[in-house]
């Protein structure tokens, strides 16, 4: 369990590529700047997709690793 | 990534969904995506011919099972919903060749809304795919 606090949650579980990051930057234009989502995935592809996503994006992937049944992402708003 | 042509010759379900997925990736990230359907891909840009892609070929008999596998993975089953959920991000052009146009039947009348026009490949290959950060065929 992380001790970081997200504003917001995303639950993308079962969902496969495209729709973790289709829906990753639906969640993020509802955040704002500062603000940390907590992203929830079960996609493997997600592991590569997210941290690449961040670094093209301009947000920062400040901790993420695995969860019961899959992965976990907590992303502040750039 | 600011800007990724795309050109679509092959139709099916199962063919179009990769270039729909790439599309969708890209266009949701906010890189500007234009999509130029060639050849039988063309149909897909009318409402009854999205409707009807199916899988063809040593896999038609999986038509079923793939479309409930990319219910599962959370995109719209239906081509013409999958067209539609591109087209929400505000980013994804879709474009009919004027040739496959012409030789398929798909015209003003039937091309779907959610289209930008019926264009000439030679303003497709030199104002968008030339000027793209990248180019993908399908």
């Amino acid at each position: 369990m992380s001790d970081i606090k997200a504003n917001s949650k995303l639950d993308t579980s079962g969902k496969c590529c495209p729709m973790p990051i289709v829906e990753t930057n639906k969640a993020m234009k509802k955040i704002s700047s500062g603000e940390v989502l907590e992203i929830i995935a079960t996609d493997p592809g997600t592991l590569t997709d997210i941290p690449s996503w961040c670094e093209r994006t301009g947000h920062t992937l400040m901790e993420s690793g695995n969860c019961e049944g899959g992965f976990q992402f907590y992303v502040k708003k750039g | 990534m600011k800007s990724l042509a795309i050109v679509v010759r092959q139709d099916g379900y199962d063919n179009l969904l990769t270039p729909l997925a790439f599309g969708y990736l890209q266009g949701a990230e906010g890189t500007q995506v234009d999509m130029l359907f060639v050849n039988w891909a063309v149909k897909a840009l009318t409402e009854e011919g999205a409707k009807g892609q199916v899988i063809q070929g040593e896999h038609a008999d999986q038509d079923a099972w793939v479309r409930t596998q990319v219910e599962k993975a959370g995109l719209p089953a239906d081509i013409y919903d999958l067209i539609q959920a591109l087209k929400s991000t505000g980013n994804v052009n879709f474009y009919a060749c004027s040739l496959a146009a012409n030789i398929f039947g798909v015209n003003e009348n039937n091309l779907i809304p959610e289209a930008s026009g019926i264009v000439g490949a030679s303003w497709f290959l030199n104002e968008k795919a030339a000027k793209a950060d990248h180019c993908q065929y399908f």
